[in-house]
């Protein structure tokens, strides 16, 4: 990627804007409960303050009056739990809203969870994720690109389950590199797609879902960037797995 | 099922803080009867047994969709006025709802709460309303076999 010419980096740049748009929609799911509980709860404490001003100068029905308390306090709880909620989501879109970056030695889990964390919402509850983590070491690496990379993955296997299904992430240490395998239960590649599945603009999605460009950069970061390897296995009907090799010990003298 | 003295709501929604704030807003304003359940199946089965005024229901829920619950609420309890309130502007779903269950009305979130207690009182009133038809059809329809039992006997005895 250091030595790819500037369009490529715009290119990158558009397609991390799109896939983050992507999310949006889960985004705004996510944060539509709680906001309208907030909003709802605040309409109700200001009718609940209407009627205790009243009860209270008539001084009379104290039982209706502990009762209306008694109500607001089951919404405080509510109310703490609902901007909790909207604090989760900031905090996990945070990472993904940094371009670039430099190498450092990263935790190769700390991206997948970031990854995992804002794709579960487009999950809802129809997919189940299954973490299987191994004892794998920190390498050096470029986090922000990296982490890019898991999104993708995992937004596409999502995407290739209808339905109910399973999203599985391994990971272990295999001699001089680190293996990722993202794995799903879903459609599968037909195999008349799988010679062009990393080629630049395609694409089996609809209109406006897909870039065409997610595989192709992800082999780019991936093997470019790092000098790792992207492969992937399928059968049609049986799910798809694709396999991230990251070396462990990359040449970092080498940009 | 008979009409209820007390009016019953029923909310489903598989985010209990949602089942919160509507009920905490009803409990204030009204004497409603609120039965709450994150578990939609669950719901279909209170269905069974029991008569409720209104089904409110989330669309997107694990198991079972609002829709799949409204339409089993239609089959179980017809008179029942089903209303969908959802986070998703999905106009598919909305259609669907419409067309396959006969939704009373299709809400968003966020929603108002001045808003949602009209539409549950005058949706309540509709349930009852209809309830108090179907007695009443049937109380005419026992005075309507009465006349003709008359009618017999006093033919039988005259003719």
């Amino acid at each position: 990627m250091a030595s790819a010419p500037a369009n490529e980096s715009v290119v990158a740049e558009v397609h991390r804007m799109a896939s983050v748009g992507r999310m949006l929609a889960a985004v705004v799911h996510e944060l539509n409960t709680p906001i309208a509980s907030l909003l709802s709860n605040s309409q109700t404490a200001l009718r609940s303050i209407e009627l205790l001003k009243d009860l209270v100068a008539g001084g009379r029905d104290p039982a209706r009056a502990m009762a209306v308390l008694d109500n607001l306090a089951s919404l405080a709880a509510v109310d703490e739990l609902a901007c909790e909620r909207v604090a989760a989501v900031v905090r996990s879109l945070r990472p993904f809203s940094r371009a670039g970056g430099v190498r450092c030695q990263t935790r190769i889990h700390d991206l997948l969870d970031d990854a995992l964390k804002l794709v579960e919402w487009t999950y809802r509850r129809r997919i189940a994720v299954q973490r299987d983590f191994g004892e794998i070491p920190e390498i050096e690496c470029l986090p922000e690109a990296l982490r890019q990379v898991f999104l993708n993955l995992l937004v596409n296997a999502g995407q290739a389950i209808e339905g109910e299904g399973v999203v599985t992430v391994r990971t272990r240490a295999e001699g001089d590199c680190i293996h990722i395998a993202i794995s799903d239960t879903g459609k599968g590649i037909r195999p008349e797609d799988r010679p062009r599945i990393f080629s630049r603009g395609f694409t089996t999605k609809p209109a406006g879902e897909g870039t065409g460009l997610g595989l192709a950069l992800a082999r780019d970061i991936v093997t470019g960037a790092h000098g790792g390897s992207i492969d992937f296995e399928s059968q049609p009907g049986a799910g798809a797995t694709f396999h991230v090799r990251l070396p462990i010990a990359y040449n970092r003298h080498a940009d | 099922m008979q009409t209820n003295a007390q009016p019953v709501v029923m909310i489903v929604d598989d985010e209990e803080m949602v089942i919160t704030s509507i009920s905490a807003y009803l409990r204030l304003e009204t004497e409603y009867q609120i039965d709450g359940f994150t578990d939609p199946q669950e719901a279909a089965r209170r269905l069974e047994t029991n008569p409720v005024d209104v089904v409110v229901t989330d669309f997107l829920m694990p198991k079972m969709n609002g829709v799949q619950l409204l339409a089993r609420s239609k089959q179980l309890q017809p008179e029942a006025a089903r209303i969908l309130l959802t986070g998703h502007a999905d106009k598919q779903n909305a259609i669907l709802a419409i067309n396959e269950v006969g939704v009373y009305q299709y809400l968003e979130k966020p929603w108002d709460n001045a808003q949602l207690l009209l539409v549950i009182q005058s949706a309540i009133e509709r349930t009852q309303l209809f309830r108090q038809l179907r007695e009443k059809i049937s109380e005419l329809d026992a005075a309507h076999g009465n006349l003709k039992d008359i009618q017999t006997r006093l033919l039988r005895a005259f003719l």
